[in-house]
């Protein structure tokens, strides 16, 4: 068997680890895709409830984090083109800044967080709050779920061997880009729009 | 790298994506929060809103996918794995909305 049949799923001609993300993301498209039906079921029979919750929500600090996610899907992609032109300082540099916007997605989640719990505003204070929670709960998981892989690839890149492997910097890349686009929609839906 | 593009032209294309990203999010922001329809409209207004920001979102999301995530140069399989979830989605809540889901 030849290397490349072993590289590439022999039908489509696609990498065996690309092909498996982009099941993976399907997969998580209906994951998400679950809550947001939820939501809109629970907005159109709590239409008063939604829109008053939707209200004690910070949209600026929300913005703020769109903009995070868009920068870090910029440095994420120019990441991947770097390491593909065998540069390997701007590789480090484009991915240190994806690390660094999450980062800083996730201290400002902490700050819209903890500022809810201090003004006794739960899970179970509403449907809305409920749903709120979860969906930017779930969203904030898989924010962590890839900041650990950036973590390791930005770590390793810093050895004596380096790192080279661009097929698994751009298979990252995909889930990235992936957490980027659900905020996307979560931004408008539950910040914006009632 | 995206087969028959330079890495010139991919990092001129994600710049341009990057910038249509920030100019729709403010896009967004002004839609929902700046622009208020007459009163009189109703709940029309909200509908509009609604749609408003919902195809901005649809927007800003096909321009990720298309060129972040490399479907415009990858191989057209790929494609089955964004549309068969999209549409199960819209199935999912036409069933329940439409159709009639549980009563709240």
């Amino acid at each position: 068997m030849s290397a490349l049949s072993l590289a590439h799923e022999p039908v489509t001609g696609i990498r065996h680890g690309k092909l498996g993300m982009w099941i993976f993301l399907a997969s998580e498209v209906m994951f998400f895709s679950g809550f947001f039906t939820a939501f809109i079921i629970l907005r159109n029979a709590n239409l008063s409830v939604f829109a008053h919750g939707a209200t004690e929500l910070n949209w600026p600090l929300a913005a703020l984090n769109t903009v995070n996610l868009i920068v870090s899907s910029l440095t994420m992609a120019m990441s991947i083109l770097s390491l593909e032109n065998g540069d390997k300082g701007k590789f480090q540099l484009y991915l240190g800044i994806t690390f660094l916007c999450a980062c800083g997605f996730l201290v400002i989640k902490y700050i819209e967080y903890t500022t809810k719990f201090s003004h006794g505003i739960y899970p179970g204070t509403s449907s809305f709050f409920g749903l709120y929670f979860t969906m930017t709960g779930f969203h904030a998981i898989h924010v962590i779920g890839g900041m650990i892989p950036i973590g390791w690839m930005l770590a390793k890149s810093f050895t004596k061997r380096g790192y080279a492997d661009t097929g698994r910097v751009e298979i990252l890349g995909l889930y990235w880009h992936f957490v980027d686009l659900v905020w996307i929609f979560l931004f408008p839906v539950l910040y914006l729009i009632f | 790298m995206a087969a028959g593009h330079s890495a010139g032209e991919m990092q001129k294309a994600y710049i341009k994506i990057f910038s249509a990203l920030m100019v729709f999010t403010l896009l967004t922001i002004v839609a929902a929060k700046f622009v208020h329809f007459p009163e009189s409209w109703g709940s029309l207004s909200t509908v509009l809103h609604v749609t408003i920001g919902l195809l901005i979102a649809v927007a800003k999301a096909w321009m990720v996918v298309y060129v972040f995530m490399h479907i415009k140069f990858d191989n057209p399989y790929i494609r089955v794995f964004i549309y068969v979830p999209l549409f199960l989605f819209a199935v999912l809540v036409f069933a329940l909305t439409v159709l009639g889901g549980p009563t709240l």
